[in-house]
């Protein structure tokens, strides 16, 4: 215990004292947050012209234009003409175009039994950013209606995201994303890096001619470096707060709960590299193999739903497609732990698959 | 202090690198309270067989016992009883003197009074000073010092002098006796023959990853059955029989230097520049000693401990 306990310190002293290290590891995520921020969407947020090209003109159609209209972040424009609509479309002016065929009144009557009701909605590929987030709009006032409807069981399909009115920026998006970004580079790049350099150094060699135990070493290696990237990661969420006006709309408990699966599942992914890693050199190329596809691929700067058809199962399984999913629904839309199962169950099957791994591939030499 | 209790006891180590042999059966005991040195050239496999030793390598045959334990089953139970200074020491440079010698007594179930060490090793203006910053004495006598911080039985100093100026080799042959004052037992790996004169009660020499000699450095000289040395070099090839000279007991040469042992020196003297005048040699680096640990190693290998 008292061996945990100074170690943890130690750990702790040699963070605070590697001025550069703790400086950049802070300097590269706000950087990149304020950047990408201030490019791309920050602001008015983003103003989505919708339009809404009503066939079917019955009571169900207009219920659903109304409720589109509730979000004051979308522009209704009204047309028949569907085809000049996907013209402007095309042109940029429009950003979604949202087709109510006939029948579909008929259909929501039909109710129960039969097969959800699909709801034509085009978007500019070339846009996707502002897509996605008017997609995810629509989605919500679909749900909404959907939900309405027939007790809770869709006869529209939607993409259920409890999304209410909310006014949705690129930065809202991303911030959860470097959030997730940052968790993954300083546990796993960072643990991988420092535990080979030891191992290369014989620091962890003078160790072992002690009676200190390798679980006793790790556990307190997990704790401070848990102290240390929390603390990172609140940092960064107030920068985001202060310059951004980000907020967590959900609980600050289930925020914590992620950052701690997240950070642990990196952790021992960390020392899996470490172990495998013969050189510090090469534990460097190893974690960047690992980190630079799961930055583009999982979920950090895009959405995941941009992603190509075939990459999709190979980014289902990313731990930090699960950890930057469940911090944006937590923070953006207010998601509880509850919500979020799925995620904390595939973050919790990485930790512990990894730990396991990294005790058989741990070595003090 | 001295007893003949045996506190380590060697059995028939063996350590292969691939083909090579680092260690080939070394069997040899270390008693209670006394420095015992492991003497030996580079690549001898003194490293190899105190790292065995302190469970940091694994044997690949034989065993050894330890404090009373079986270093291949119970080295949790050596761990306990034994310090280890290894040749290479790196710790972790960002904390200071005292700081780590509290974190390596933690590792312990019980440790010495830190400021009290930190005195010993006369550390105290150091204290505070982080590691990065330690000149090489400093360094050593921290790993020393960390070595000694839950107060084993046991000590194993690996080089503890290497790369030290005589000030600070002097100042760790002080530490080293302070330890064996107190009973400790100590085992010690050096290169100086000087350095295991004065601090061993035996020495294990050792050569190319066997044992070839074990005894008190008094005996291994007195062994060599001559007690002076004559070194000299020819100024051109020779042929010459050098133990045909007058005298002679033992011829270690390596090069083009040649060591005659004798206990004549002045027979011996007359004979050889009498030989060489008479062939038209000339003698160059001519000098006579005293025979050493060094000879001792020297006669017995052929070659000697340190290059150069
Ligand atoms: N990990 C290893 N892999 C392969 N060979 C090794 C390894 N460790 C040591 N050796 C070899 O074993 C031999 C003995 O090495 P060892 O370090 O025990 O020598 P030493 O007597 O301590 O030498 P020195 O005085 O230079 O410290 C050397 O030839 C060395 O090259
Ligand atoms: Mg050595």
């Amino acid at each position: 215990m008292r061996a945990y306990y100074q170690l943890t310190l130690a750990q702790l002293r040699i963070f605070l004292r590697n001025r550069q290290v703790l400086f950049w590891t802070l300097a590269f995520p706000i950087f990149l947050m304020i950047m990408l921020g201030s490019f791309l969407g920050n602001g008015n947020g983003i103003s989505l012209t919708v339009a809404v090209v009503d066939q079917d003109n019955s009571e169900q159609s207009k219920l659903l234009v109304k409720e589109l209209k509730k979000n004051k972040a979308i522009t209704i424009e009204k047309s028949s003409d569907e085809k000049n609509m996907l013209q402007l479309l095309k042109d940029g002016d429009l950003q979604l175009v949202v087709t109510i065929p006939e029948g579909y009144a008929k259909s929501l009557a039909a109710g129960e039994g039969t097969n959800p009701f699909k709801l034509p909605v085009y978007y500019n590929e070339t846009n996707l950013t502002v897509s996605q987030v008017g997609l995810q709009l629509v989605n919500n006032a679909v749900d909404t209606i959907s939900k309405k409807q027939v007790d809770y069981k869709p006869v529209v399909v939607t993409d259920s995201k409890g999304v209410e009115a909310l006014n949705l920026r690129y930065i809202d998006f991303l911030v959860p994303g470097i959030v997730a970004m940052m968790i993954m580079s300083n546990n796993m790049n960072g643990v991988a890096g420092q535990i080979s350099s030891w191992r290369e150094r014989g620091i962890l060699r003078r160790m072992q001619g002690t009676t200190l135990k390798a679980s006793t070493f790790i556990a307190a290696q997990i704790t401070a470096r848990f102290m240390l990237n929390g603390l990172q990661a609140m940092i960064v969420l107030g920068v985001a707060w202060a310059v951004f006006g980000i907020e967590v709309r959900g609980s600050w408990l289930t925020v914590v709960a992620f950052v701690t699966l997240g950070t642990l599942a990196f952790m021992a992914i960390g020392f899996i590299i470490a172990g495998i890693a013969k050189t510090p050199e090469s534990a460097g190329p190893i974690a960047g193999f690992l980190s630079f596809p799961m930055l583009f691929l999982g979920g950090v700067f895009f959405p995941i739903k941009d992603m190509p058809e075939f990459i999709q199962p190979i980014v289902q399984v990313l731990p930090i497609a699960h950890l930057s999913h469940a911090l944006r629904e937590t923070m953006n839309v207010g998601a509880s732990f509850m919500d979020l199962g799925m995620e904390a169950i595939i973050l919790s099957c990485w930790l512990i698959g990894a730990f396991i791994a990294a005790s058989f591939t741990f070595k003090w030499e | 202090m001295e007893s003949s209790e045996e506190i380590i006891k060697v059995q028939g180590l063996v350590k292969r690198y691939g083909d090579f042999t680092a260690v080939d059966g070394s069997e040899f005991s270390v008693h209670k309270g006394e420095v015992f040195g492991l003497l030996g050239p580079n690549g001898a496999g003194k490293t190899t067989t105190l790292e065995m030793l302190v469970g940091l390598r694994k044997p690949d045959e034989g065993t050894a016992i330890v404090g009373g334990y079986d270093i291949t089953r119970e080295l949790d139970k050596v761990k306990e009883v034994i310090g280890v200074q290894l040749q290479s020491t790196t710790l972790f440079e960002l904390l200071t003197v005292e700081e780590i010698l509290h974190l390596y007594g933690s590792f312990y179930r019980e440790h010495i009074s830190i400021p009290d060490l930190i005195e010993d090793m006369l550390l105290t203006e150091k204290k505070n000073s982080r590691i990065k910053g330690l000149s090489g004495g400093q360094k050593q006598r921290l790993a020393i010092a960390l070595a000694l911080v839950h107060d084993p039985q046991i000590i194993f100093l690996d080089e503890p002098t290497t790369g030290l100026d005589p000030q600070a080799r002097r100042t760790l042959w002080d530490i080293i006796l302070r330890l064996k004052e107190r009973g400790k037992t100590v085992v010690l790996t050096t290169h100086y023959m000087d350095e295991a004169h004065v601090l061993c009660d035996r020495i294990a020499i050792m050569d190319q990853g066997k044992l070839i000699a074990l005894d008190t450095p008094g005996e291994l000289v007195k062994n060599l059955q001559s007690d002076s040395a004559v070194e000299f070099r020819f100024d051109e090839e020779a042929d010459v029989v050098l133990s045909e000279i007058e005298g002679v007991k033992q011829v270690g040469s390596q090069k083009d230097v040649h060591i005659l042992y004798t206990d004549n020196l002045q027979q011996t003297l007359t004979s050889l520049i009498a030989i060489a005048s008479e062939k038209e040699l000339r003698l160059v680096d001519l000098q006579t000693r005293t025979a050493t640990l060094e000879d001792v190693f020297i006669h017995m290998t052929g070659r000697r401990l340190r290059e150069g």
